[in-house]
């Protein structure tokens, strides 16, 4: 994206930003090819060495369950491209089998295993496979939890056992204790397939059922390897999103009391600065202000800043965003998805 | 969450007024100690207490003669003898059930609900008997009395939670105790396990006097009528009108029309003298005081001059009695008889409410009463007056629960009497002794009111005038749909009926009926809906009225001279003149005044009619009443200090709710009054308090609409109904979408009530994760739409996306559909139970064994248990059998087959499938085991299932996406749904938009929004708050295509807004058919999904194929795929042949071998038609 010639100031701002208008958002799209500009001397070819010095990515904010970063120098569709693979296509582990032995709770099984689903497994799922549709479950695709929960009422204690939290999952290294009915049957431990790891839920405080003296729930749980295009159970994200770079410009300089008057409505965003005596107002970092970016946009559309004022976004500049549910580390995740975005491509050529 | 009060007043030394938010406090109050079903429950506790004695008394003694017996050889040394029977006392005990052994329990509705029994309790009656000897000198001696008490004459249904009802009394841990949902507020029935509601039943009021204009067609220019019942009359109605006639009659030779009147029983209208002088008033001049007070008045002494020179011919009473007694229907008797059947003509028939004694006592009232008609006729025939209003609410009474029952009752306590009576005749002619225990044959009773409760149809079983549709089945699909059910109101007018007028809101139907809540197409109007704060009077005693009308000036008719009436304000209480009042303005504030006290009833109403001199004052039953604010010197008498002793004594827990500060003291204080449909045309009524406040500005005057203010509205958003108060901002949306949404909430998922799992309902939906709604109105916290709600908080975008969502289509996010979003449960109850019926009928629940079992089914039987019913937690689906069942075959079928019993079990139904969630074995009324099975599925949304947000703003789901697939926002947030925006600007449903809006808000700011109607709430000031949160002020939101991840160019309107599951979903419709079943008379498909029916290819359709042209595809549809049929024809005779293929013999019956016989190919249904014609005597012949 880097080229001899320069564009004329109007479609180059057109061709790498989207104007906020006060009520609709223009050039949205640049369907431009790379060729559009070669009578102009601008070449828009993509090009990997030109690629690999713009492309950029800019840690902004990181802990276990988040991530955000500014990534710039990159086309939309791949960054949308890691996003879909994010949410739909890095596998995980979850619960997809409920077999119940007993539940005298008021909670209906299905509900009772569709909320057992949504429980987050903290387990690599890199050291499982897929299970197919007529596979056997075995200790190679299919993890097994009990839950053995029973609610009981004595005068000295009182009811105990009345709420049932997603850490009474009890992992069961050695597979279901009643194969003849689940039909899962392991040859090994899983100790010495996860190195000495313990699997066990994210989260052990999830309220998973209340339950009255005497009632009971006994089952057995077996979670597989899934993507979150089948069941969002399976997606490790809870979101992963990215938007585009706000910036903040004014189209003409703007001074006196005017800027007085602009700074008093953009506290922080615009600053006044002393310029060749005058009073210049100035804008800092539309980043670190978002909060008040619709009031520019409102402004933007009033008539005594409609000429002055601008808020705009970079095209190619995106601030990415992963949430993750807890199972990978969001950082983590993101490397998941180039390497299956690496995976499609080489599946893309190889059967080209 | 908005407020803002604008006026300030200098309150300086006087005590603080209430503010509009106070008055939620009072309205609190209200609903605190009435409920929503206080009308049901007064009315029920009037009938128990009150009509249920009165019937017993009113009804005459049995008086029984001993059949004179011929012996020849005794002769006429009889003294007269007759037993009487006398009804004492009346008791009513708890309800109770009687065991088939015998054993009798304290009945509960849980109990009588999944047993299917009936909720009812015993009745008990005092009888007296004694034997009355006539002696000669006409004394009587009474003897041998003989009292039984408490003799047993049935079962009367109780409405729950009622006074009478085992759960009263109850508090709400303990009803969940019992199994019943604190929150059901009782107000139906519970008949053979069904709860049955009874619909308030509109009709016109009973002794008004109507005056209606006539059209030309008819014979008369004007007419006025009166219905007329006495007060607790068994009687039907004896209507009695009087018309003038059309001037261009024949006899236009008279100066006008005359003035004649309809009497009952009589054939031919009567001049109104010939009536008069009937009556005993024989001088013209007596007669036109009784018409008219003022002499000097001309136009009114002209107006009638032609009915005074009419009867000019008929000078006396005699006369003018034998007049009426040849119209009438005693033709071909003396002179003697006709007077006297005239006679009692005018004292029973003529206007009973006034009194139905002797003559001589009731002429004056009948005469001025009778005159009083004609003045009113000649009042809207001069113009002075509109024609009365047939619509207008004032006209028109409610039967409740209460007075449908007592009607009810009283058919049936006729027949028990009527029984009784054979009974004792034939006791006293064998000569038997009168056992009074067992008189009483208790089915009567029982069974009659059961019968009507159970089917609905009331009135006397096989009679004329039986009217359907009074008793339905509960509404259990929302808690919503409950409470409205309980609340409506049926007029029983003809539904074809093409008149615009009774379907219409009247003016005077404010604040008694919902404007929105009505169904739409025929019951369009008919059916209507209680407002929140309705009240329904239920009687009360006249004598609390008539002493405060004798203290205070009343002087009694009887008593008046007839010439000093000029200028005189007639009273008349519940329809009848009672006496005339020379200082009204007085008595009428006295009235009120007291009415406001203790008193006199709180729903008693004053009217003052000044124009007509009319003091009315009403005590009867069935009037909408409403409470309003009382406003004296245009100040509420409720003051600040008031609603802070209400809010005080709200905490007290501990303090039994009758002996709290409450509505009652409130009403009890003059601070709120009640006040009906015909008093509330003699108020003015603020709208919000600060209308008030406006008016004592003594600064600006000309502000102020009114400074004449008699009450205040409460608060205005109680105009509405049960179904449309659960609509956020409905004051922001075109009205028929508010009736939309009434219907359509009644459809919504939710949780129909807390005790749902220990119900056996028919059919059940039930919501995963129900959500309180983010923005609600005031009133729904006393439907407890918040412990109950049936609904989601969607977050909605406005947008066309990949335009998957058109024509009321939604698209919905697949992701949050498998989190949970909008799952529901479905739950469908089986019954059965083995009936017994001497040696014929024996059945038995059990696992039907194939070796000795005729006519077992193609379906499943092994899920089974040996008990012959399917264990819980088994899936099931529709070719299983759920409760084995056999019955005994008859001994002499038995001996030639291997067979001993036939299969009757019962099935799941096809096409649904699920699992057993509970199974209930019992015993049914009757001692037989009974079996109740409840059968779960899951409904997870997908395409086709259908959704709606509260504005009536319908759509099934056109596609799901998954999550990535869905746009997103700044913030990651990707909507639930995206609907069309389309749907809105032809809908004008901006109360969506609010909502939306406000939600958004709702979610920033953490707290619930005030969604109330008629409140200071404005757009602006939402947007506003919006804004300061960060967000566009609008609602608007850039956001990002999933698919290609680029910047949308519009933004988009996104926010959350509550969204309802509809019960109606694809898979309890999907169908389809290539061959099965057809019907057994004309062997064409049967019809229906259940029954996996074919789909009709109607005429539309074929007139599409015909005109298209395409006659083989014609034939393929309505004959191949039909009921193809193939007969052989006798060539000759052109009638079916006698045809055996196999052993290729063909002949007619007619021409035997002569003839040749063909093959025709035709539908089974015209071969039937051929031979039903046969069966006629017509021969159809085919002709080649």
């Amino acid at each position: 994206m880097i080229s001899e010639g320069e564009l004329p100031d109007r479609l180059k701002a057109q061709f790498e930003y989207v104007i906020c208008g006060p009520d609709i958002n223009y050039h949205t799209t640049s369907s431009y090819s790379a060729g559009t500009f070669t009578p102009s001397g601008v070449d828009y070819t993509w090009n990997f060495d030109a690629f690999k010095q713009i492309f950029k990515i800019d840690i902004t904010h990181r802990d276990d369950d988040t991530i955000e970063f500014d990534m710039s120098g990159i086309n939309v569709a791949v960054v949308n491209a890691f996003r879909r693979i994010l949410i739909s296509e890095v596998p995980t582990m979850a619960i997809e089998h409920v077999f119940f032995v007993n539940n005298t709770s008021i909670i209906a099984d299905e509900v009772f295993a569709h909320r057992l689903g949504l429980v987050p497994l903290k387990v690599d799922p890199r050291l499982f496979q897929l299970k197919a549709e007529d596979d056997a479950p075995n200790e190679t695709n299919t993890i097994v939890f009990k839950l053995s929960a029973k609610c009981t009422a004595e005068k000295s204690v009182g009811v105990s056992g009345d709420k049932v939290v997603s850490g009474d999952l009890q992992w069961l290294v050695g597979g279901s204790e009643m194969p003849d009915e689940t039909a899962c049957r392991f040859s090994v431990g899983q100790q010495e397939l996860l190195e000495g790891q313990r699997i066990d839920v994210v989260h052990k405080d999830i309220l998973l059922a209340k339950m009255r003296p005497g009632q009971e729930i006994l089952l057995e749980a077996h979670a597989i390897k899934g993507v979150g295009r089948e069941h969002a159970k399976w997606s490790p994200v809870a979101t992963a999103w990215y938007r585009l770079h706000p910036e903040v410009i004014l189209l003409k300089e703007v001074e006196g009391a005017l800027a007085g008057k602009l700074v008093q409505e953009l506290p922080g965003l615009i600053v006044s600065e002393e310029h060749m005596g005058k009073q210049v107002a100035k804008v800092t970092s539309a980043r670190e202000h978002e909060g008040l970016l619709e009031k520019v946009r409102r402004l933007s559309g009033e008539d005594e800043w409609k000429d002055k004022l601008q808020l705009r976004k970079r095209k190619d500049r995106f601030i990415f965003t992963i949430e993750s549910v807890g199972i990978y580390k969001a950082e983590e995740l993101f490397m998941e998805a180039i390497d299956i975005l690496v995976q499609k491509c080489d599946n893309l050529l190889a059967s080209l | 969450m908005f407020m803002d009060d604008a006026i300030d007043e200098d309150t300086a030394g006087e005590e603080q007024e209430i503010t509009q938010e106070d008055a939620w406090t009072v309205i609190s109050a209200f609903f605190d100690s009435k409920g929503l079903v206080r009308q049901q429950l007064d009315s029920f506790k009037e009938f128990l207490e009150n009509s249920l004695q009165e019937v017993v008394t009113e009804n005459a003694d049995i008086v029984v003669k001993p059949e004179s017996q011929h012996n020849p050889g005794d002769e006429n040394v009889f003294d007269e003898k007759e037993y009487r029977i006398q009804f004492g006392q009346i008791y009513s005990a708890k309800p109770s059930f009687n065991e088939a052994d015998g054993e009798s329990t304290v009945l509960f509705p849980r109990e009588a609900r999944l047993r299917n029994l009936t909720y009812c309790a015993p009745i008990y009656v005092d009888i007296r008997k004694v034997e009355v000897t006539m002696l000669p000198d006409d004394t009587q001696v009474e003897e041998n009395e003989e009292v039984a008490e408490k003799v047993y004459i049935g079962e009367v249904p109780i409405m729950l939670k009622s006074t009478c009802c085992s759960l009263d009394g109850y508090k709400p841990a303990e009803l969940a105790e019992l199994g019943e949902c604190p929150y059901d507020q009782g107000g139906y029935f519970v008949i053979n396990g069904s709860e049955k509601v009874l619909i308030a039943q509109e009709r016109m009021a009973n002794n008004h006097v109507y005056v209606f204009k006539k059209s030309q067609p008819s014979k008369y220019s004007c007419i006025a009528e009166c219905r007329s019942v006495a007060e607790k009359s068994t009687r039907s109605t004896s209507t009695m009108s009087v018309q003038l006639l059309s001037r261009q009659g024949k006899k236009a030779a008279l100066s006008g029309a005359p003035i004649k009147a309809t009497l009952p029983y009589v054939s031919t209208d009567v001049p109104i003298l010939v009536v008069f002088r009937a009556l005993g008033f024989v001088a013209d001049k007596d007669i036109l005081e009784h018409i008219i007070f003022d002499f000097e008045d001309t136009e009114l002494m002209e107006a009638l001059r032609p009915s005074i020179e009419e009867a000019e011919p008929i000078k006396d009473q005699q006369v003018a009695l034998d007049f009426i007694g040849k119209r009438g229907a005693a033709v071909g008797v003396t002179r003697e008889k006709r007077i006297t059947y005239a006679r009692e003509l005018l004292e029973k028939h003529m206007l009973p409410h006034i009194g139905t004694d002797s003559l001589e006592k009731d002429a004056t009232k009948k005469g001025y009463f009778f005159g009083y008609m004609i003045y009113k006729l000649l009042l809207v025939a001069l113009a002075r007056r509109p024609e009365d209003d047939r619509d207008h609410y004032s006209n028109k009474r409610l039967d409740l629960a209460g007075p449908l029952l007592a009607n009810l009752f009283r058919l049936q306590f006729r027949r028990l009497t009527k029984d009784m009576r054979r009974k004792v005749q034939r006791c006293v002619d064998q000569g038997r002794e009168i056992n009074l225990a067992d008189i009483a044959n208790h089915h009567i009773i029982s069974s009659g009111l059961k019968y009507s409760l159970a089917t609905g149809n009331w009135g006397q079983q096989g009679t004329q005038n039986i009217r359907s549709g009074v008793s339905q089945v509960l509404q259990r699909l929302t808690y919503a749909a409950t409470l409205s059910h309980l609340r409506r109101v049926n007029s029983p007018i003809g539904r074809e009926g093409k008149l615009a007028k009774p379907r219409q809101l009247h003016n005077s139907q404010w604040g008694m009926l919902c404007p929105a809540e009505t169904p739409e197409g025929q019951a369009c109007g008919l059916v209507k809906n209680l407002a929140l704060m309705t009240y329904i009077s239920v009687g009360s005693p006249l004598s609390s009225v008539l002493e405060v009308l004798e203290g205070w000036g009343t002087e009694n008719l009887e008593e008046v001279n007839s010439a000093h009436l000029k200028g005189a304000t007639k009273v008349l209480v519940n329809g009848v003149w009672i006496g005339i009042n020379r200082e009204p303005q007085n008595l009428v504030e006295t009235l009120r005044q007291m009415r406001r006290g203790l008193n006199v009833e709180a729903e008693v109403s004053v009217v003052h009619d000044i124009q007509l001199q009319e003091i009315r004052v009403y005590t009867d039953a069935g009037r909408t009443c409403r409470p309003l604010f009382v406003v004296e010197n245009q100040r509420l008498n409720i003051k600040k200090s008031h609603v802070i002793e209400l809010l005080k004594a709200k905490d007290l827990v501990d303090v039994e709710p009758e002996q709290r500060y409450g509505w009652n003291q409130i009403v009890n204080s003059g601070f709120i009054e009640y006040i009906d449909t015909e008093e509330e045309e003699t108020t003015m009524i603020a709208m919000t308090i600060r209308d008030l406040k406006v008016a004592r500005l003594i600064k600006a005057p000309q502000m102020a609409y009114s400074d004449t203010y008699t009450h205040c509205e409460i608060h205005p958003s109680m105009i509405l109904g049960v179904c449309a108060s659960i609509i956020p901002f409905p004051d922001h949306n075109q009205s028929p979408r508010n009736t939309y949404q009434s219907a359509m909430g009644k459809q919504a998922m939710g949780m129909y009530a807390t005790n749902f799992q220990t119900r056996m309902d028919t059919q059940g939906y039930v919501l995963y994760y129900p959500q309180k709604p983010l923005v609600a109105t005031k009133a729904m916290q006393y439907l407890h739409f918040r412990e109950m709600p049936a609904g989601h908080n969607a977050i909605v975008a406005i947008a066309c996306y990949s335009g998957y969502n058109q024509e009321d289509s939604i698209m919905m996010n697949q992701s949050s559909i498998d989190r949970g979003f909008f799952r529901s449960i479905f739950f469908r109850s089986y019954k059965d139970e083995e009936k017994k019926q001497g040696s014929l009928l024996n059945e038995e629940i059990e696992k039907p064994d194939p070796s000795c079992t005729a006519g077992m089914r193609h379906l499943t039987y092994d899920k089974l248990e040996d008990d012959g019913l399917v264990a819980p937690g088994t899936n099931v689906h529709g070719k299983d059998v759920i409760v084995g069942k056999t019955t005994r075959l008859p001994l002499d079928e038995v001996n030639n087959s291997r067979f001993t019993k036939k299969d009757c079990s019962t099935s799941l139904r096809q096409s649904e499938s699920g699992v057993v969630d509970q199974v209930l074995v019992s015993t049914n009324a009757e001692g037989r085991k009974f079996v109740k099975l409840r059968v779960r599925s899951i409904r997870i949304p997908q395409v086709g299932d259908k959704f709606a947000s509260r504005h009536g703003q319908k759509g099934t789901i056109g596609i799901t996406y998954t999550e990535e697939d869905m746009p997103w926002s700044q913030e990651g947030i990707t909507p639930d749904l995206i609907i069309n925006p389309h749907a809105i600007p032809s809908r004008m449903t901006i109360g969506h938009l609010v909502e939306c809006l406000m939600s958004k808000v709702a979610a920033c700011v953490g707290q619930e929004g005030d969604a109330t109607p008629f409140t200071d709430v404005t757009v602006e000031n939402i947007s506003n708050k919006l804004h300061q949160c960060g967000y566009q002020s609008r609602g608007w939101e850039v956001m990002y295509n999933g698919h290609t991840g680029r910047r949308l160019q519009a933004q988009i309107f996104l926010g959350p807004t509550y969204y309802q599951r509809l019960k109606h979903m694809v898979d309890d419709k999907i169908h389809s058919r290539g061959r099965g079943p057809v019907q057994i008379l004309t062997r064409q498909p049967v019809e229906g999904r259940a029954r996996e029916g074919g789909l009709r290819f109607g005429e539309m359709e074929r007139d599409c194929i015909i005109s298209h042209g395409s006659a083989a595809f014609l034939k393929e549809r309505l004959f191949d795929q039909s009921d193809a049929y193939r007969v052989h024809v006798c060539e000759k005779s052109g009638l079916i042949a006698v045809a055996n293929l196999r052993k290729n013999h063909f002949y007619s019956q007619i021409y035997g071998n002569d003839s040749n016989v063909v093959q025709v190919f035709l539908p089974y249904a015209c071969k039937l038609l051929f031979q039903e014609l046969m069966s006629m005597c017509i021969v159809p012949r085919l002709q080649f």
